[in-house]
């Protein structure tokens, strides 16, 4: 059986296919990265599988419960956090662990032992009493994730979960769900910071304009596109106009500059770098570092997608 | 047990509407102030004496109280996403809209009592029938809510949406259901129109246990009253399900 088990969906609103015949499945204790740009329908695919929403034809199962024709015991097994931090203000951080408790029938004699549990791991249980209004933005994500755990979800739906956090909150999300796929939950992630995915998941599916453009592991989709490879160079001397420069070597298909360094995508490193040593010595420019980069799971996600990357921005093209 | 888990998440919702949303601004101002200052305009200009007016007045304030308290939570919940959280749970929308009903009927219970008091104290306004006017204000608090419950599954995020549709059923049942002008003395088509208003109902039976008079008989007001209160309950299911497409 399956963790979770996806067949057919398709998705209208109105004139609009917002997911056309979606199929994949998750396994048990796997992690699952569900990636794609804006509107590209992971969310509509989240709330289908969530029970907030209905498709508009095909099936999706949570260990092998239908989420339409079953649905109470299909969301017992989950733990939901969504991209919004959907906490109550108005409620102290306690009042919305037990809240969300009572929600997910967690039993009364177990309800504050694992508040107290799930408070203490991320950091919050010295604020307990202190309302969320109060909580800056990684403080209610902890929060947030902590009330997604409450009732020991089998099956994990994170949405964004360390999207523009602090440091110590990042910190504390990723190693509580790396502690959770240690223990064997499954993770179902969606997520636009694709370096995070490509370091946590076993698989990723990469859905565009709502139809499943891929679906593979990291690595072995990086495989796909060895065409998208990259020299990385820094120069002892860095200036802007040295990127139209460096544009225009021969085979460089595109530059973009990262920081104090130069990256130029090719599908002939050799001979990128030939070029580079020139241009350095014709410049009198010193070389401090080069290396060659495979392709990253961002280029795969670029190259899916249809977005275009020029200069350094990501664009969309038709 | 599931029916256990059921009533267990139901009140969990209503104790969380109860914590966050009972001292509200908005709710204040939409429970109390504007079914009193209502019921003041009229009440003025009227030459009975001011006893006689409570019923009247705890059925308008039953009908206001008891239907503002969804109509502000929910458009906000769904603003701040935690609505989703209510969707998402395991607990059926029967559950989730009976939990938010019951929200607004223990609001409203707890503010229709200050007219009840006030009658008591102050005027030595005498109750005939208690026990009816105990099921008539529960029945009636209970209908409204879930009224409430029924225009808040309107899909909006915006509060003010929601009550402006609310008050243009609100309002006119102040003047078809015999709380100012007895029916017998509205004109035939608003007799009829009244038959199809619970306030009629809740008002017809509060007046009877104070006055032990009435237009229906108390049995036939607590049978409208729950018709009323099922085909809320109903529709707004089918409203929530609806709009979450």
């Amino acid at each position: 059986m399956h963790a979770i088990e996806v067949s057919h969906l398709t998705k209208k609103f109105g004139a609009l296919t917002a997911l056309n015949d979606v199929n994949f499945s998750v396994d048990v204790g796997e992690t699952f990265g569900f990636l794609g740009p804006n509107g590209a329908g992971k969310t509509t695919t989240i709330r289908i599988l969530t029970g907030i929403s209905y498709p508009t034809s095909g099936t999706a199962s949570i260990f092998g419960h239908d989420i339409q024709k079953d649905t109470i015991a299909a969301r017992q097994s989950m733990g939901i956090v969504s991209e919004t931090s959907n906490v109550y203000d108005d409620l102290t951080a306690w009042q919305n662990m037990i809240f969300s408790a009572e929600l997910y029938h967690v039993r009364r004699d177990i309800r504050e032992e694992k508040a107290k549990e799930l408070l203490t791991t991320f950091d919050l249980y010295e604020r307990r009493h202190d309302k969320a209004h109060g909580f800056s933005k990684g403080m209610k994500r902890r929060l947030t994730i902590a009330m997604g755990l409450v009732n020991n979800p089998k099956v994990l739906f994170l949405d964004e979960p360390t999207s523009g956090l602090d440091v110590q909150s990042n910190l504390i999300i990723r190693d509580v769900i790396t502690g959770l796929i240690h223990q064997g939950v499954t993770v179902f992630l969606t997520t636009h910071n694709i370096e995070e995915a490509n370091m946590i998941c076993d698989r990723v599916a990469i859905i565009n304009k709502g139809t499943i453009a891929a679906i593979d592991a990291p690595e072995r989709l990086k495989k796909t596109i060895q065409s998208v490879q990259s020299i990385v160079v820094s120069f002892d001397l860095v200036s802007m106009h040295q990127l139209d420069e460096v544009r225009n070597l021969s085979m460089v298909n595109d530059a973009v500059k990262e920081g104090d360094k130069f990256r130029l995508y090719t599908e002939d490193p050799a001979t990128v770098i030939e070029s580079v040593m020139e241009y350095a010595r014709a410049r009198n420019l010193r070389v401090i570092s080069i290396s060659t980069l495979g392709p990253s799971l961002e280029d795969v996600f670029i190259k899916l997608t249809g977005l275009q990357r020029t200069g350094g921005l990501i664009h969309a093209i038709d | 047990m599931r029916l256990h888990h059921e009533i267990s998440a139901a009140w969990a919702i209503s104790r969380k509407d109860m914590v966050t949303y009972y001292i509200k601004p908005n709710i204040i101002v939409s429970g109390i102030l504007f079914p009193l200052f209502m019921f003041l305009a009229f009440a003025i200009g009227k030459n009975a004496p001011p006893g006689t007016l409570i019923p009247g007045l705890i059925a308008i304030t039953l009908l206001f109280s008891a239907s503002s308290i969804e109509p502000v939570s929910i458009p906000i919940e769904r603003r701040v996403k935690t609505f989703d959280r209510l969707l998402s749970a395991p607990i059926s929308l029967h559950s989730l809209v009976f939990g938010e009903s019951v929200s607004g009927f223990l609001y409203s219970m707890g503010i229709a009592c200050l007219p009840l008091v006030f009658g008591i104290v102050l005027f030595s306004t005498p109750i005939e029938h208690a026990p009816v006017l105990i099921i008539a204000m529960a029945l009636t608090a209970f209908c409204f809510a879930t009224l409430g419950t029924l225009f808040a599954a309107y899909p909006t995020e915006n509060v003010g949406e929601v009550m402006s549709m609310l008050n243009t059923v609100r309002l006119p049942l102040i003047f078809i259901s015999g709380v100012f002008i007895p029916i017998s003395e509205i004109p035939q088509i608003g007799q009829i129109i009244a038959l199809f208003s619970p306030l009629t109902y809740g008002n017809d039976m509060i007046t009877y246990a104070y006055t032990g008079t009435s237009l229906f008989s108390p049995a036939w007001d607590i049978v409208a009253l729950l018709i009323f209160i099922l085909l809320f309950q109903f529709v707004a299911h089918r409203l929530y399900k609806k709009f979450n497409e």
